[in-house]
């Protein structure tokens, strides 16, 4: 664009261009006014010979469970088929202010419910690579998006998996920093407890541009910390000091996990180990114990989150006979049958008889993971892991076994519960390698994708 | 009040039932071993008292008021209209 071989309004029409032709089903709704208006303020300040940010012009997508005042933001659900933003979400705020230019709301699971994005009244989004198959969720539009190029970065919200699976499945990077480097306003709440925000791009580098934006304390979200700048200097592998990676020793034992996964991801311990870099096999929770753990705690924080979705002050209504009979009509009919299995499971968890024998015995249950995590970094100084035990499904499939659905997401959530920064290289697996430190060592992660991405 | 909630009525969906998969992870839980040692229970995303905001009252712009009312399900002659509301 400086060098005026093409124009920021000619980038974003061909992007928007393609994200209208698109079959893959990513988009949601296109933000044509606002981003071709956008581009043009860029083109008038390159013209003027005005300086221009790292991110001024840059064409990105949004997924659909952020607000970005006046445009749809429908979590692709029947509920808020309609509902508009009528304010912008900080970290989307910060991109605005640093020039990207948002051209797209993307297709997901409702609400983040769901590991495949077949949970969308927008329709199953399809696989970047194989049309058959799932592009896996919920931010499944935004790592389609990126994978064909439609959108330079997408910003995704990752519960439980959401970013750094549909990374794998399509062959993008995807990061979920330390739980509360990014503020949550204005990302519809799921499970407030492990939401995080975060960027999906075609380079490490290009993360580590889009976090430094997105990241730092803000008043509207309480459990969002100050955080110093990663540096580009930080991230070089050159000046790596890790000596041992860790790794779960019963996620490569498991029965679920596929061979090829499997010995796709020993070789690559080979090679890091050839590297002079030691390799520890760490014990850790079962894959049910952990996804069990994530879902009881996860279904008890989106009943009560989504409790406020009643057709009162905004989303549709269905008029019943009375305000009771209003809510109930409503939510039976404009909730997907995932969402509304995730809502009664959640409220089974916390009704009196249950709460002991199971929300409470979670959340100790999280708090054991969480001090397992602490122990390991004492000892190694990051985790490797696949990001599946398995390749991504075929379209169809994941809907009609739920239980299924639930258990692919083992290798996931156990990092969400322990708040950890987390990242999907599209490497070293079928369906990619997540890479984790201890809190608020992004940049360890972001340093260790290097060197992974130069040595496989 | 000793009066029972069926999970229907707690999550305002008519028919609503337990799902048999939900309920196989939620049994996993019932059986787990867990430690009790309480050291172990970390909550790691509490803020602290000193890290607390004071309140604050942001007024919304006019735009973002006119997008509430928007938003608002159905208006008649100019009011913004709720479902009847009842008591028991």
């Amino acid at each position: 664009m400086l060098s005026k071989e093409f124009t920021c309004v000619s980038l974003v029409q061909g992007k928007l261009d393609l994200l209208q032709e698109n079959t893959h089903n990513t988009v949601n709704s296109l933000l044509i006014e606002t981003a071709l208006g956008l581009a043009a303020k860029v083109d008038i300040k390159i013209e003027n010979g005005e300086d221009i940010g790292l991110l001024e012009g840059i064409p990105f997508g949004i997924k659909d469970v952020f607000m970005l005042q006046g445009t749809l933001a429908t979590a692709s659900s029947d509920l808020l088929k309609s509902y508009k933003s009528s304010y912008t979400a900080t970290a989307i705020q910060k991109l605005l202010d640093a020039g990207a230019i948002p051209l797209v709301k993307e297709n997901c699971d409702s609400f983040g419910h769901g590991s495949s994005s077949e949970n969308t009244i927008f329709g199953a989004v399809k696989n970047a690579i194989n049309t058959e198959l799932v592009s896996g969720g919920s931010s499944g539009g935004s790592a389609v998006n990126v994978a064909k190029e439609f959108t330079i970065f997408s910003i995704g919200g990752d519960t439980g998996g959401s970013i750094r699976q549909p990374a794998g499945f399509n062959e993008v990077f995807g990061f979920k920093p330390t739980y509360g480097k990014i503020s949550r306003y204005g990302l519809m709440a799921y499970a407030s407890s492990t939401d995080c925000v975060g960027p999906i791009a075609n380079s490490i580098e290009d993360l580590r541009i889009v976090l430094n934006i997105m990241s730092g304390k803000d008043v509207r979200d309480q459990t969002t910390y100050g955080s110093e700048e990663i540096s580009e200097e930080a991230i070089d592998y050159k000046t790596s000091s890790v000596k041992t990676v860790g790794y779960f020793k019963n996620f490569i034992e498991a029965d679920a996990i596929t061979d090829e996964i499997k010995e796709a991801f020993l070789a690559t311990l080979e090679k890091i180990k050839a590297s002079g870099i030691a390799i520890k096999a760490l014990d850790f929770f079962d894959a049910d114990i952990l996804v069990s753990t994530y879902y009881t705690l996860a279904m008890a924080e989106t009943a009560s989150n989504l409790s406020r979705l009643d057709g009162t002050n905004y989303g549709a209504r269905i008029e019943g006979e009375n305000l009771k009979d209003t809510y109930s009509i409503t939510r039976s009919e404009k909730f997907s049958e995932e969402t509304k299995r995730r809502i009664v499971g959640g409220n089974q968890v916390l009704s009196q008889g249950f709460s002991d024998a199971i929300y409470l015995k979670a959340q100790h249950i999280r708090g054991q993971i969480s001090a397992q995590f602490s122990k390991d970094f004492t000892e190694v100084d990051l985790i490797l892991s696949p990001v599946t035990p398995g390749a991504p499904p075929k379209i169809g499939e994941s809907l009609k076994n739920p239980l299924a659905m639930y258990l692919s997401d083992a290798y996931t959530v156990g990092f969400s519960l322990g708040g950890l920064p987390t990242l999907t290289i599209p490497k070293g697996t079928a369906t990619g390698l997540q890479i984790t430190a201890d809190k608020k060592k992004d940049a360890a992660v972001l340093q260790f994708a290097n060197f992974l991405n130069d040595i496989l | 009040m000793s009066k029972i909630m069926t999970v229907d009525v707690l999550s305002s969906i008519k028919g609503a039932r337990p799902s048999e998969s939900v309920s196989t992870l939620f049994d996993v839980i019932k059986n787990a071993n867990q430690n009790n040692n309480s050291l172990n229970a970390v909550n790691n995303n509490s803020v602290s008292l000193d890290d607390l905001r004071a309140d604050i009252v942001f007024e919304s712009a006019a735009l973002e008021k006119e997008i509430i009312r928007a938003n608002f399900p159905r208006e008649k002659n100019g009011f913004l209209v709720v479902a009847k509301v009842i008591e028991d």
